[in-house]
């Protein structure tokens, strides 16, 4: 992390040196942040770039945690908004523009969670494919999603966030606990949490998922 | 949590990380039509316009030492120029060549023709 690099530079060098060091390497480390001033300086194909690059990313985690597409879309569309109404304030340095991306997203999940808590009907809840149709493979990958979402929707909030961001998005601990606003410790038991949990829900549809099929 | 159950859950993620979500559509026109929106205008307005029409700082510097010369060589004019600020304020005419105020230069006409 660009932090642990900062911190360890070696004592011997000046201060001047050391904050060029420092601004090469937030430019390095993302490339987003310089995007985010060329687009408050009114280009707009940084714009398009920043768009193309954040709104899968914002999309994928707000679908996987909630499990809905019309509110994964509003989410992602709000995220974004509230990106470009601060990027004329954005400093660079503080936080990494996905991270903070990722943070908004978290958060407005949890807000849309939290109203729908103890509303939803069982049946909007997807399920798993009829494993009738996973003669094909393209199928069988369809409802092995299908059962992963369906498996996910079933954590707590904060568990699905952390095994998403994990295991999915892929990122890093320490980037998982400034987005969920934690400590590293607690990022790793959640994961361990919701992970020994899906493991649990989807052990027991080894067969219907194909799993004893193919080997995998 | 047995091992066969997490392998079966890293391959289940790996299936993930390997098929993002379409996104729905209109979505991407959508955001990047808010992003234009919102996006502080490229080309500023009132004075800011002005200032990067004339290219800025260096521009300007330019600028004002031009203007400076130039009223100074109207307030404190070279021997050789006639004086206009003081024949605009006094009302005095202006130096003419056959009014026999420059006979420098009608003497330096001779010594042309004569060689």
């Amino acid at each position: 992390m660009g932090r642990a690099r900062l911190i360890g530079a070696p004592a011997a060098v000046s201060r001047k040196r050391m904050s060029l060091d420092a601004a090469l390497d937030v430019a390095q480390d993302d490339p987003d942040a310089a995007l985010l001033v060329r687009y408050a300086q009114g280009d707009a194909a940084a714009a398009r770039v920043l768009t193309v690059q954040l709104t899968p990313r914002a999309f994928g985690h707000a679908l996987r945690v909630l499990g809905d597409r019309t509110e994964a879309e509003d989410v992602t569309q709000e995220a974004l908004m509230r990106l470009w109404k601060i990027a004329p304030d954005w400093r660079t340095g503080e936080a990494k523009v996905s991270t903070w991306l990722y943070r908004v997203v978290a958060n407005l999940c949890t807000d849309r969670l939290r109203k729908r808590r103890g509303s939803v009907p069982l049946e909007d809840i997807a399920e798993p494919a009829d494993p009738a149709e996973s003669a094909e493979a393209k199928l069988q990958r369809g409802a092995r999603l299908d059962a992963l979402q369906a498996a996910l929707d079933t954590l707590p909030d904060r568990q699905r966030q952390a095994v998403v961001l994990r295991h999915i998005e892929g990122l890093a601990n320490p980037e998982i606990a400034a987005i969920l606003d934690i400590g590293v410790e607690a990022v790793e038991s959640l994961t361990a949490r919701g992970k020994r949990a899906l493991a649990t829900l989807l052990g027991g549809q080894r067969d219907a998922l194909g799993y004893d099929d193919d080997k995998t | 949590m047995t091992k066969p159950d997490t392998d079966m859950l890293e391959t289940l993620f790996q299936d993930a990380r390997a098929t993002p979500p379409a996104l729905p559509d209109g979505l991407m026109d959508r955001i990047m039509a808010d992003a234009l929106a919102q996006q502080p205008a490229s080309g500023a307005r009132g004075w800011r316009a002005i200032w990067r029409a004339i290219g800025g700082a260096p521009a300007f510097g330019g600028l004002v030492t031009a203007t400076a010369v130039g009223f100074w060589i109207g307030v404190a004019p070279p021997s050789n120029l006639p004086d206009i600020a003081a024949q605009i304020i006094t009302g005095a005419s202006f130096a003419t060549l056959d009014d026999g105020s420059a006979p420098e230069l009608t003497a330096f006409g001779w010594d042309i023709e004569e060689g």
